[in-house]
């Protein structure tokens, strides 16, 4: 198991969010956390990335511990968090933030591998290198996102609402660019509120309502599921 | 290829900094023809300096939201070093010269005036700030001010209790007959100081531009939280912020110890000068902060030229209050998002 959550709990200060969330992803799966808006989803994301620390329960990553380690840490133990808003370094050029993206990268050869594979995923971004991230459009700003997250070499991918802001057919540019990333044999953990598009690509899905896991399973499974149809896909 | 160069230069220039900053070229010139070219000599030099304390006062703002009231104090640091170290070497080439010793003592005791900074930036970090951050994050910009004043109280009356109120000053430190620019004489010292400032900002903006590190500087600057995601340790840069604002401080008390001699609270003046520049220029705005500077000391020479030298104050600030009712962010603008507009 790459990576196995166990029991958490989380949330912010006195606010108490997630309850006993429990999931697992293995090495060069795609798997989806859906639920409605505010479930828990983007919490259980932060709180895997190290920017919440958790109240209770385990993270476990490649077989070690990761909870309660900061951010910066779970980082370079290979997860790249990539957060609703981007959180790009918005005065910096294209190219600048995707040099940061590889910060923890010591290797300049391994450094120029990444860029020439993140160039080649998104071309956009090749021919925007010296625009600064804050002029760019929504569409070109989550593909910085991306692209800076994979500078890195992660072992896994976190996405938080990988459509979040964006145009339907940017929203498939988006998810076509994690299909090739999990072709590649990456991991995705993708959390989403677009539940018909999420459960068409990903393998396997969790669903969580109020802060708890109610329902698991493959994908498939998951949108023939009566209660998941009633709730999220209006039928 | 060089048309778009020039356009780009073009837009620029019609913007407000740039109107700014070619109105101040002009008035500079202009006024040293009517009244001597010792005006641009004087701003020069006062510039440099200035910028060194308003480039630390800006990273310190920018990368940490503090707004730093106890700058003036490190630059009293860097004075109280400098003379404390160059004091024993001068008196120990009274008894054998030696001419390479003699150009080099300055440089040393600014050097340590430098580490002597940083080292107190460390530990007012790390006993202090780091202490705050880690109790709560609510209200932070006004609770890490009022640290600051109270850092700066302290060591004023540390200082003064330690070493008393006298003046401890220096004539000089590099001995020999002033240099001779555009009919102006300008002591070695002054040139010197110059020189020193041009060079410890170029390789400051090298290491913010070109290094890992400095990058990463710029990211906490930023965004926070991105800057976390890409694996950078917060608080290790935040330690080199505040270890580089403080010795960059220590660096201008040190080369001014000729002018500024060291007392309790030398820092004020300094001070209240650095936020004129990081008010005019824009919070947080490191390039900025350099213009400013130059920028300030130019009003500041003008002035005690035209008006009279008790004016000093007085016009600067009534500068500033306008900026701050018609042009809050600055004539610059801000590179960074701090936690006022979050």
């Amino acid at each position: 198991m790459l990576l196995e959550v166990k029991n958490l709990d989380a949330g912010y200060g006195f606010l108490h969010i997630l309850r006993n969330v429990s999931l697992s992803v293995e090495k060069g799966e795609y798997v989806c956390l859906v639920g409605p808006n505010g479930a828990g989803k983007s919490t259980t994301l932060k709180t895997i990335a190290g920017l919440i620390s958790p109240i209770g329960g385990e993270v476990c990553f490649d077989g070690e511990t990761i909870s309660g380690l900061a951010g910066y840490k779970v980082a370079r133990r290979g997860i790249a968090y990539i957060s609703e808003e981007m959180n790009l370094f918005s005065n910096m050029t294209v190219h600048e933030n995707l040099l940061m993206g590889a910060y923890t990268v010591r290797d300049k050869q391994l450094e120029k591998n990444r860029l020439a594979f993140v160039y080649a995923l998104f071309p956009q971004l090749e021919g925007r290198k010296n625009q600064l991230a804050g002029t760019m459009s929504g569409g070109e700003r989550k593909m910085l996102g991306i692209g800076r997250a994979l500078m890195c070499n992660p072992k896994m991918l976190l996405v938080d609402e990988p459509s979040f802001g964006l145009a339907p057919l940017l929203t498939e540019d988006v998810f076509d660019s994690l299909d090739t990333l999990i072709k590649e044999g990456g991991t995705i953990l993708v959390v989403e509120q677009n539940v018909t598009k999420t459960l068409d690509v990903t393998d396997r899905g969790y669903v969580l309502e109020h802060g708890r896991i109610e329902l698991e399973g493959p994908s498939a499974e998951l949108a023939r599921d009566p209660h998941v149809r009633k709730a999220f896909l209006g039928v | 290829m060089i048309t778009e160069y020039l356009k780009k230069l073009y837009e620029t220039i019609r913007s407000v900094a740039g109107i700014t900053v070619v109105l101040a070229i002009v008035v500079a010139i202009l006024s040293s023809i009517f009244r001597g070219p010792y005006i641009i000599v004087n701003t020069v030099v006062t510039g440099g300096m200035l910028a060194l304390m308003s480039i630390g006062l800006a990273l310190v703002f920018g990368v940490m939201n503090v707004a730093q009231f106890a700058h003036g104090e490190y630059f009293m640091i860097g004075s109280l070093t400098a003379y404390y170290t160059f004091i024993p070497i001068e008196r120990y080439l009274g008894a054998n010269p030696n001419a390479a010793l003699s150009f080099l003592a300055p440089l040393v005791s600014i050097l340590a005036a430098f580490c002597m900074g940083a080292l107190m930036g460390v530990l007012s970090e790390k006993l202090i700030f780091y202490n705050l951050r880690k109790r709560s994050r609510t209200n932070w910009v006004m609770n890490s001010f009022l640290l600051t004043v109270g850092i700066s109280v302290l060591l004023v009356n540390g200082h003064q209790l330690i070493f008393g109120t006298e003046l401890k000053g220096i004539v000089r430190y590099w001995t020999g007959r002033p240099f001779c620019i555009m009919d102006v004489f300008v002591s070695r010292d002054r040139c010197y100081a110059f020189i020193l400032s041009v060079l410890v900002i170029g390789l400051f903006w090298l290491f913010m531009k070109a290094t890992r590190t400095g990058r990463a500087i710029r990211a906490v600057s930023q965004d926070e939280t991105g800057a976390q995601m890409v694996g950078i340790d917060l608080s290790g840069i935040q330690v080199l912020t505040m270890a580089l604002s403080c010795g960059l401080a220590g660096i201008a008390g040190a080369s001014l110890l000729f002018m500024f001699p060291s007392y309790p609270s030398v820092g004020l003046d300094p001070l209240y000068m650095s936020w004129f520049v990081i008010i005019l220029a824009g919070m947080g705005n490191v390039l900025g902060a350099v213009v400013g500077a130059f920028m300030v000391a130019l009003l500041k020479v003008l002035t005690m030229e035209y008006i009279g030298s008790g004016w000093d104050f007085v016009v600067p600030t009534a500068l500033i209050m306008l900026i701050l009712i018609f042009k809050p962010n600055g004539i610059f603008g801000s590179d960074v998002r701090g936690v006022l507009e979050q």
